[in-house]
């Protein structure tokens, strides 16, 4: 964190050039309310709860569709990655399915589960599934051949090696997977929440716009920002635990 | 006489308590491109239990083959190997096999302790108690007091290699399967290493075969060295090594006899290597 600061410094020096444009009318103040401003709007919507309340549901999508991916994506990986046949059988699907962008199933998700949190539990959920399948399939089929016959020497079951020695020697990559998958399940919630729905941090935002509260509309936007920062400062916290093993996971 | 060699053709033997693995007549053809190479067609062997054999011949001629054929990890094309008189079928119980790679075969997740404990566990299930006394004594057989909880990268090439072999030996096996195990650390690391070996293996009832191409480690740590030709590789010399154990790298090394097999096994690989190089 010490080392950290030019960038923090860059951040506030940002933030004040902002301050002194709007106030100057270099720049739209409507558009672009001073810091200032938007600063004494969002402490009042920090304190009165109405972030929190706002937060709470987009949490709770984030974190539902990240789990449910985790749960199906890993052992999935694991099979795709450990027995050929399945891998042949569902590689060239995963591989046409990925590419589209899960926004564009929002449309058919309303059709099927409505707009309430179903459906953008199941959207989080499918944008967060292909990373970490991706990166556990990858990992398992990456391990190194040595450490197999290892096992095999040793003569534990298939089903012991799996856990043992394939499922750890991954887990750095679907790692790597589920983290590219929580900043997508971000990104996914907010655009769910702006297209249908009441509440939620992305729904928030676009209210705010409509309402022409702009301030409030910049505090939805830095609210979002502090929250990526923290998931992705409590995931590498994980993460440097579970691989402290690589002796290489950098201090956050 | 340890080890008895046989012909090409090997005769149906009886089973008998000297032998504890026999190479039967194995062919080995590998797929290579569009041909194919042979690298055994119908070597037979049997090796003398409580040995050690070493392997040794010329680049390329199926050293690290053989073994992975006698550890069942690989299959052989044609013919058979025996463990203990049983016909094998993929890794036996009772036979442990040391890679090279000891950075790969090593489990960076585990540490020092955790590594042994994999051995351990996977033989039987013990009281925790008692495991953890049984890995804290192979941690001391191997040097490594201080270090079991250590992980693997926090260690030199030479104390992950100790970790793979205490690894391997808590299993008590009956035979060892050693491939080039010391070629990837430093001189004296391997100096060191060797004489933990001959230390183990003269205070445990083990079989340890041992492939490298070091003609001096071969004679420095083996009663028996077994010599390979080119592929199709037949046995060119089967050598007993009769310096008397224990052995000392300063004293043993200086023997005349140590030069005079070092001589005569070095000079049987070295001329068929330069064969096998176009104007050497």
């Amino acid at each position: 964190m010490a080392k950290r600061w030019p960038g923090f410094l860059l951040i506030a020096l940002l933030l004040l050039a902002w301050e002194v444009a709007s106030l100057n009318k270099w720049i739209d103040p409507v558009t672009f309310p001073p810091v200032s401003k938007i600063a004494t709007s969002w402490w009042p919507a920090i304190a009165g709860g109405e972030i929190m309340r706002q937060m709470l549901p987009s949490l709770w999508r984030i974190f539902a569709g990240f789990a449910l991916a985790v749960v199906v994506a890993i052992p999935l990986g694991l099979i795709m990655g450990t027995v050929p046949i399945i891998y042949r059988l569902l590689e060239p699907i995963t591989e046409f399915v990925r590419p589209i962008p899960s926004s564009a199933y929002i449309p058919v998700a309303i059709l099927v589960l409505g707009i309430g949190n179903e459906m953008k539990i199941f959207v989080v959920f499918l944008a967060c599934l292909f990373p970490i399948l991706l990166n556990t399939y990858g990992g398992v089929r990456g391990v190194d051949p040595v450490l197999i016959d290892t096992g095999r020497t040793f003569g534990i079951s298939r089903l012991k090696a799996l856990r043992q020695i394939i499922l750890p020697a991954a887990l750095p990559s679907i790692m790597t997977g589920m983290r590219i998958s929580l900043g997508i399940a971000l990104i996914v919630a907010v655009v769910a929440e702006m297209i249908a729905g009441s509440s939620g941090i992305g729904y928030y935002i676009l209210d705010m716009q409509r309402i022409f509260r702009v301030p409030e509309m910049f505090a939805g936007i830095f609210t979002l920002g502090v929250l990526g920062f923290l998931i992705n400062f409590c995931f590498l916290k994980v993460e440097g635990h579970f691989l402290k093993w690589r002796g290489t996971s950098v201090e956050t | 006489m340890n080890v008895e060699v046989k012909g090409k053709l090997s005769s149906a033997s009886k089973a008998d308590d000297e032998t504890i693995i026999e190479v039967r007549n194995i062919r080995k053809v590998f797929a290579v491109n569009q041909t194919s190479l042979t690298v055994f067609d119908g070597l037979s062997y049997k090796v003398k239990r409580g040995a050690f054999l070493s392997v040794i011949g010329p680049s390329g001629c199926g050293k690290s083959t053989l073994l992975k054929l006698i550890s069942g990890l690989e299959a052989p094309t044609g013919g058979e190997v025996f463990f203990n008189g049983r016909k094998i079928n993929g890794p036996p119980k009772g036979m442990i096999y040391v890679f090279q790679q000891y950075t790969k075969s090593i489990f960076p997740w585990r540490t020092v302790l955790q590594n042994i404990r994999f051995g351990l566990d996977s033989q039987k299930s013990l009281p925790s108690r008692e495991a953890h006394e049984k890995c804290m004594e192979y941690v001391k057989l191997v040097g490594l007091e201080g270090y079991e909880n250590y992980y693997p990268y926090q260690l030199s090439g030479g104390m992950q290699q100790r970790v793979v072999i205490a690894r391997a030996l808590i299993c008590e096996p009956d035979v060892l399967l050693m491939d080039e195990p010391f070629s990837a650390v430093d001189a004296m690391t391997r100096a060191i290493l060797q004489e933990l070996i001959l230390k183990i293996w003269s205070t445990l009832p083990i079989t340890v075969l041992f492939v490298t191409h070091d003609v001096d480690e071969a004679v420095f740590l083996s009663n028996r060295i077994v010599s390979l030709g080119r592929a199709p590789a037949t046995v060119r010399e089967d050598v007993e090594i009769d310096l008397a154990y224990p052995r000392d790298q300063i004293r043993t090394r200086g023997e005349e006899r140590f030069n005079a097999f070092r001589q005569r096994l070095f000079s049987s690989i070295f001329l068929q290597e330069k064969e096998g190089i176009p104007n050497a």
